[in-house]
């Protein structure tokens, strides 16, 4: 069970860090709004960390997927399928010249990507939860842990 | 006609039946009532019954199932409308009716008579409503088929007959007719009857139509009823004359209702304004209702005449209207047409005399609605056109300002800048902000008493407290840096087929010839880079006597090889560059490199240019094909258009080219593309340079020297001595509760509000749009002010500032009368070629007409009710235009057709200059002018003022063409000279050179050149002369002879095949107007 405990602390991380991205991306253009940094700025900022954010967000679609996790693979296959659309039409960086434009669309989605992420990281606080406490931690001093197992089991969707 | 009119009616039920209906009842009354005065609250008891007539009487004749159609229509929707409309409908007629019943035996009769039959009509309408469907419209029942070619064969017949007489009768005969109407009106019962009956009333229906477009028909045609419809908006005398006739007919004081229709727009509060105007055109209807009968009674002459005055009478109200007829054929002239160009709205400049000059800024109606509802139903876009810089006539010149010691006074909470319109008080030492209302203090150095009337006292040597426009000179706070030199960068293509078409050897001489004319002078910079494969740099180090060249062939990471000296004084190094000029063409002339490392150049440009920004003037022959930003050939694959991926073509392939616009913009430069190829060299890539760069693309397709020459000199040469600002920034403020949302033009935004562009000059303008921030606005008053802060060529920072003030209004009408048909129509445009961006060219069309189509269509739901407008389109004065426009919009080169159409490039060149158009150039883009000269060049003496009295425009229309004459077709951007098949060949021969005008005319260009006699100079001269009317571009001329070129169409000469095309496309547009 000690993969999976580690599994569980990557996604951690990786939700981690997309939630960062994400909030830093949607800081840079609120900025933008009320004209506390100027568009070159901002939109040089936000493009730097587009595409580590898709990668990663690849990855850890794959990483589900590869461990079975179709749930939460499913939870992020929208937004995986929707990257690598915009990665195909050349549209997932910030285009500074229209970038106000497009200001109100771009933070409404990334508040979006935000929220998924948000429902994803408390899915996986849970999972590891369950996986690090009851199965590991707690196993050694609960030999026997038929109930909990079946928790377990009901949590695992 | 009776039964078709209905159908209308259902037809338009649509969506929103019950909002509009609701507030226009209560806006016509509220109207109704400041307008008729005493004399309403006496009709009003009365008005009860009337409100049975009009409905009646309206039904009653043929027209008559058309009026309660109509009514339904104006309310919103159909359906719905009967309930509410009517009863909405019937109150504000019986008020305005009685007025115009002025004749007490008038009402009466028609009252009585009628009363009986509004019931009966009401119910067949509600039964048509139900299986109102568009359908109906395009196939309407029977009946409708079989009226409209009656109609039409009266149109026909009539307006020769009675053109005539609606200018003498109207004043004086129409009381006469209108009584004899009312006698006649008895008549009119039985139609009713007929109404009822169904399909009789169309022999009725014909007469009717015919009477009423015999009337329309006039006003455009002749110059006489123009005026009169003029004559609500403007206070010509002219104008009188049809609203004494009407009110002199209906109404006993025509006193009362006229000031208010002509005065009313500046005195007027905005709600009673709009009504004054309604109102005469309500009362008309009761009128109209009698009318059927006249109708009925047949086409007597007399009663078209009547006719005509009544029309007359609703024409003056603002309703233009054409006839509607189904036939294509329909007369051309009948339709209005802008012969004087772009007539700006002069009410609003009446009503504030301190506003900008509205060559400065101009909104798109100076009627700022009060509500969010209102700005929904008012379908066009709400915003401004700015053009900052714009060339002021002698005398009217912009005054300066310099507050030394003082600092530029602004308020303290929002920035406003002093204006004209802020009020000083409490003795002088406190002046309230009018933007923000905020009592600011008034520095000692700026203090000043106030006289008796709180102005102060030394009013006249502050000219930013009288003038609209005023220019500041901006101490060291407004400076992030000192102030640029004037700085022009040139970026030249030096491969074969730059050296081949002659490209090289004119510019380089004109830009020597410009030398001494570059602004700024002494502090002016200049500096040169050349590229075919390689990137050649050039030393101008003023020690030097010749220029040095460096190669740079790597690519891949290019340097600058000299850190200075690249980039020089001109008045230093002045003899080096000379000598460069002048070995420019040389140098190169054997040149056979075909490759183009643009992307690479333009980079070393901006590296070299970066330190100081300036203007970088890119002459681009070959496509790019080498290093970074390489482009391929588009637009090649047929089956793209009409897919969801053409927009694709008009953007930039490649993202460097939008990267580096905006580094370019971030360090002030300013980009000027000018494109020679004769193949296709992606303009709409390298036209992003000059789009987010606040700069212009010149696209001269298949240059060659021998053709283009003196084009590519005169706007290389305004380009580079025209007055510019440099590194500047642009901010629009507004009252508060209004919010300017998006702009569109050639500039960047720097942020949410604030425009960065490097460099401005007169011939650019920017729009915007702007949106109510709350639902509503409480202030009478909304002020716009336009600052501009930049650096002079002179090394000064200045602001320049516009003020501008509207009123807010809560009338729809009267947004549409204060409308401005030139500023709506540079918006749309706009916008529609930024939706070409991302749609297809169909969806950017239909999107212009859509809007135009909503528009008309409400302006049709405020009037319709109370006029029988069965067939007819009817608009507001101010807006007469506007289809024209708007059908001229779809047809420019930026929008027009599909592929063929329009080369891509060309399309692309079309649209970047399009977005920077001031409006008075877009407006004559869009609807060129075509003189015929041949009677001046053959008959008139050469004396001032003989030209303009013997040429005038002529609408565009084929008809206008006579195949004896000489045209002279002006858009703005070039001339063409028509020569009628039937011209007398001494003329043509004088003109032209006899060799050359057999077989040379069949060239799309011939060079009219200047020939030893009369005639020749004579024609010269016009051109001459039309091409100083408007310097920004220079006029190139291409001759075209009737029926002799095979492609006289679309690529040598769009132009005419667009003055072929009108008519029948107005047609067809207006077509869409009436079926809506």
């Amino acid at each position: 069970m000690a993969w999976e405990v580690i599994l569980w602390i990557i996604f951690f991380i990786i939700n981690m860090v997309l939630i960062a991205s994400n909030l830093y991306q949607i800081v840079c253009l609120s900025d933008l709004e009320s004209d506390y940094m100027n568009p070159y700025e901002s939109s040089s900022r936000i493009n730097a960390v587009v595409v580590p954010e898709m990668v990663l967000h690849g990855v850890c679609s794959v990483l589900l997927l590869v461990t079975g996790y179709w749930f939460m693979f499913l939870l992020t296959l929208p937004i995986a399928i929707y990257n690598s659309m915009l990665y195909m039409n050349k549209q997932h960086l910030i285009d500074v010249t229209e970038v106000f434009r497009y200001v109100d669309a771009e933070k409404k989605y990334r508040i979006a990507k935000l929220a998924v992420y948000l429902f994803l990281f408390i899915l996986v606080v849970i999972r590891s939860m369950i996986a690090g406490k009851f199965s590991t931690i707690l196993e050694p001093f609960h030999p026997t842990n038929e109930d909990l197992d079946i928790l377990s089991h009901v949590l695992e969707f | 006609m009776g039964t078709e009119n209905p159908n209308r009616v259902n037809t338009y039920p649509g969506p929103t039946p019950t909002p509009f209906a609701a507030p226009r009842s209560n806006m016509p009354i509220s109207s109704s009532h400041p307008v008729v005065g005493s004399e309403a609250s006496a009709f009003r008891p009365t008005s009860v019954p009337a409100t049975l007539t009009t409905p009646f009487s309206s039904p009653g004749p043929t027209v008559g199932s058309g009026t309660p159609g109509f009514r339904p229509m104006q309310p919103g929707r159909p359906t719905p409308s009967y309930g509410p409309p009517t009863t909405g409908p019937t109150q504000r007629f019986p008020t305005p009716q009685f007025p115009s019943a002025a004749q007490p035996s008038m009402p009466p009769t028609s009252g009585v008579g009628q009363p009986i039959f509004p019931p009966t009509m009401r119910p067949p309408p509600p039964g048509h409503v139900p299986p109102m469907s568009t359908s109906l419209n395009r196939h309407p029942p029977p009946a409708p088929m079989g009226s409209p070619p009656q109609s039409l064969y009266s149109v026909s017949s009539r307006p020769n007959m009675q053109q005539p007489t609606p200018p003498t009768g109207p004043p004086s005969s129409l009381p006469g007719y209108i009584q004899s109407n009312t006698v006649t009106s008895p008549p009119p019962p039985p139609p009713p009857g007929s109404h009822q009956g169904g399909y009789t009333p169309q022999p009725i229906a014909s007469s009717p139509f015919s009477s009423n477009q015999v009337g329309y028909t006039p006003q455009p045609t002749t110059s006489s009823p123009f005026p009169s419809n003029q004559g609500g908006y403007t206070p010509q005398p002219t104008a009188s004359s049809p609203f004494s006739s009407n009110q002199g007919g209906y109404a006993p004081q025509p006193t009362a209702s006229s000031p208010s229709h002509q005065g009313g727009y500046p005195p007027q509060p905005a709600a009673a304004a709009p009504f004054s105007s309604h109102q005469g055109a309500y009362g008309q209807p009761p009128p109209g209702a009698s009318q059927p009968g006249m109708y009925a009674g047949g086409s007597a002459p007399p009663m078209g005449a009547m006719a005509g005055g009544l029309v007359e009478d609703f024409s003056s109200l603002s309703l233009g209207s054409t006839p509607g007829s189904f036939d294509v054929g329909l007369d051309s002239k009948v339709l209005p047409r802008p012969l004087d160009g772009d007539v700006e709205p002069t009410a609003f400049a009446g009503m504030y005399p301190m506003n900008c000059d509205s060559r400065f800024l101009r909104l798109t109606t100076s009627a700022i609605p009060n509500s969010q509802s209102l700005v929904s139903r008012w379908q066009l876009p709400l915003g401004a056109v700015v053009c900052p810089l714009a060339e002021a006539p002698e005398g009217e010149e912009v005054p300066i300002v310099n507050f030394a010691t003082t600092g530029i006074v602004r308020c303290r909470r929002c920035r406003t800048y002093v204006n004209p319109y802020v009020t000083f008080t409490d003795g002088g030492r406190k002046w309230r902000c009018n933007i923000c209302a905020l009592l600011n203090d008034v520095q000692n150095d700026y203090f000043a008493h106030l006289d008796a009337t709180g102005k102060r006292v030394d009013l006249d040597q502050h000219p930013e407290l009288t003038k609209g426009s005023v220019e500041f000179v901006a101490p060291a706070e407004y400076m992030v840096r000192p102030p640029m030199p004037p700085l022009y960068f040139f970026l030249i293509d030096v491969s074969i087929s730059a050296v081949k078409s002659g490209m090289l050897e004119v510019m380089a001489q004109t830009i020597k010839s410009c030398l001494d004319k570059l602004p700024g002078s002494p502090r002016t910079q200049i500096g040169f880079i050349t590229f075919d494969s390689t990137i050649h740099f050039y030393n101008m180090k003023s020690s030097l006597t010749q220029p040095q060249m460096m190669v740079v062939s790597d690519l891949d990471d290019i340097f600058v090889p000299l850190p200075d000296d690249l980039l020089v004084n001109l008045s230093d190094s002045r003899p080096v560059v000379e000598a460069f000029l002048d070995s420019l063409p040389s140098m190169f002339q054997d040149n056979v490199n075909v490759e183009s490392a643009f992307g690479p150049a333009l980079k070393a440009a901006f590296m070299v240019m970066s330190q100081l920004g300036g203007k970088l003037l890119i002459f681009q022959s070959t496509l790019p094909s080498l290093g970074v930003g390489r482009l391929r050939l588009r637009g090649d694959d047929l089956r793209v258009y009409g897919t969801d991926k053409e927009h694709a073509l008009r953007i930039p392939e490649d993202p460097f080219y939008k990267q580096m616009a905006a580094d370019f913009t971030k360090f002030q430069v300013a980009v000027n593309i000018y494109a020679f190829s004769d193949k296709y060299t992606d303009i709409a890539s390298l036209g992003t340079l000059a789009k987010y760069t606040g700069g212009q693309v010149y696209y001269y397709p298949s240059f060659h020297s021998a053709i283009h020459t003196e084009k590519l000199r005169h706007e290389l040469a305004r380009d580079l001595t025209r007055e510019t600002a440099w590194e500047a920034v642009m901010r629009i403020r507004c009252g508060k509760g209004v919010r300017f949302t998006s702009y569109h033009g050639n500039f960047m935004l720097r942020s949410t509000d604030l425009l960065a562009l490097p460099a401005v000059d007169c011939d650019k303008a920017y729009a915007m749009q702007f949106a109510l921030e709350e639902t509503l606005l409480t202030t009478q008053i909304v002020y716009f002010q336009v600052a501009l802060l930049y650096t002079a060529s002179c090394g000064e920072r200045r602001i320049r500032v516009h003020t501008a003030a509207a009123s807010v209004v809560a009338d729809l009408g009267e947004m549409y009368r204060q409308a401005d048909t030139g500023a709506i129509v540079s918006l749309l445009g706009r916008l529609a070629i930024e939706k070409s961006l991302t749609y297809k060219l169909e969806d950017a069309r239909n999107a212009i007409q859509l809007r135009i189509v909503k528009a008309l269509k409400e302006y049709r739901k405020l009037h319709a009710v109370q006029h029988r407008v069965g067939n007819r389109m009817i608009y507001p004065e101010s807006l007469k235009y506007l289809s024209l426009y708007g059908l001229s919009l779809c047809k420019s080169t930026a929008l027009r057709g599909g592929y063929a159409d329009a080369q891509l490039d060309e399309r692309c060149a079309a649209g970047f200059t399009m977005m920077a158009l001031p409006v008075k150039k877009m407006l004559k883009l869009l609807y060129p002018s075509l003189l015929r000269v041949d009677e001046y060049l053959v008959k008139a003496p050469r004396v001032d003022g003989e030209f303009e009295r013997i040429c005038k425009r002529l609408p565009l229309v084929a008809e206008s063409l006579d195949s004896r004459g000489i045209y002279i077709f002006d858009d703005g951007f070039r001339f063409v000279v028509w020569f009628g098949r039937m011209l007398s060949p001494d003329l043509a021969r004088n003109l032209v050179d006899e060799d050359s005008s057999a077989s040379d005319f069949s060239k799309s260009q011939v060079c009219l050149n200047e020939r030893e006699n009369e005639l020749s100079r004579k024609l010269m001269g016009i051109l001459k002369r039309l091409r100083e009317g408007d310097a920004s571009y220079y006029q190139l001329c291409h001759l075209v002879r009737q029926g002799e070129q095979p492609r006289e169409d679309p690529s040598t000469s769009p132009a005419i095949i667009s003055t072929r095309g009108t008519s029948n496309q107005i047609h067809e547009f207006e077509f869409i107007f009436i079926t809506v």
